[in-house]
């Protein structure tokens, strides 16, 4: 998949507050549908929706052992988002650094005359 | 057509209407953005959030709807036919591009055939289920009832477009 494609899937699994909670609670290990879907006053196919958008992202991956699938954190994906978002603050912290560098000039000529 | 499908009464669902317009905007009805969020989620229920529609076989389905209280829930599937004005048939056992999706769900294929019939079009969605246990549970979510109010909807929807 191209890249751009992949950071779509990862952002578009990152837009919804039930989703992000669900990784905010699979960071602290893996974990149930049926634990996941608990906190969640939804019907468990709603629930199972948002799931399968976060495995289709890759930000999770899931096992079925019997009947009881258990879900993890992958951490990979979470670098597309992290080197996206700190590709634009380099960008700007850049623009920042030579904007400063522009009005100290602008300081140093207004000075000399 | 040929019969690559077939309708199990026991396991699957149709829903048939007669459209007082040409193929042409039905189809344009089921394919545009702008369209599918006037009429595919029913109105006292809520409304359509996000559309991705890439339509060819491997392309994208997926419609997010939000409820009244502005909970969201994604609708994710895959393309596996487009013939204009004839046929539209997805999945949600498959995620965009082919690839097997993880499902624990209650997975369909929905098949959308159209035919000209004088100045109207026969629309007729089908629901195809896995297994009679599916088909109960989407009657007694509100799946189904939805899906008529929502085929309702489009009849209406698509007489505005004329």
């Amino acid at each position: 998949m191209a890249p751009t494609a992949v950071a779509d899937d990862v952002f578009y699994a990152l837009s919804n507050s039930t989703r992000r909670k669900v990784l905010e609670q699979l960071s602290a290990g893996p974990a149930t549908v049926s634990e996941l879907a608990a906190p969640f006053d939804m019907k468990l196919p709603s629930f199972v929706q948002h799931l399968s958008v976060l495995e289709r992202s890759r930000l999770v991956k899931s096992k079925k052992r019997g009947r009881v699938r258990t879900y993890e954190i992958a951490p990979d994906r979470f670098q597309v988002a992290e080197d996206w978002l700190a590709a634009r603050r380099q960008l700007w912290e850049a623009r920042l650094d030579r904007f400063d560098q522009y009005v100290k000039e602008l300081k140093e000529k207004e000075s000399a005359t | 057509m040929s019969k690559q499908f077939a309708i199990n009464p026991k396991l699957d669902f149709a829903i048939e209407r007669f459209i007082d317009a040409p193929t042409r905007l039905v189809w344009e009805a089921l394919t545009k953005p702008e369209h599918l969020k006037e009429w595919y989620m029913p109105k006292a229920w809520g409304r359509v959030s996000r559309t991705e529609m890439d339509v060819r076989p491997g392309g994208i389905f997926s419609i997010d709807i939000a409820t009244g209280d502005g909970r969201e829930v994604p609708n994710l599937g895959c393309f596996l036919e487009a013939i204009p004005m004839e046929r539209l048939v997805w999945t949600s056992m498959l995620f965009p591009g082919y690839r097997p999706a993880v499902f624990d769900d209650i997975p369909i294929t929905a098949i959308i055939t159209m035919e000209s019939v004088g100045t109207g079009t026969r629309y007729v969605f089908t629901a195809l289920h896995r297994n009679e246990a599916d088909l109960e549970a989407n009657k007694s979510s509100g799946f189904y009832q939805g899906t008529e109010i929502a085929v309702d909807q489009l009849v209406e929807h698509v007489k505005s477009m004329k």
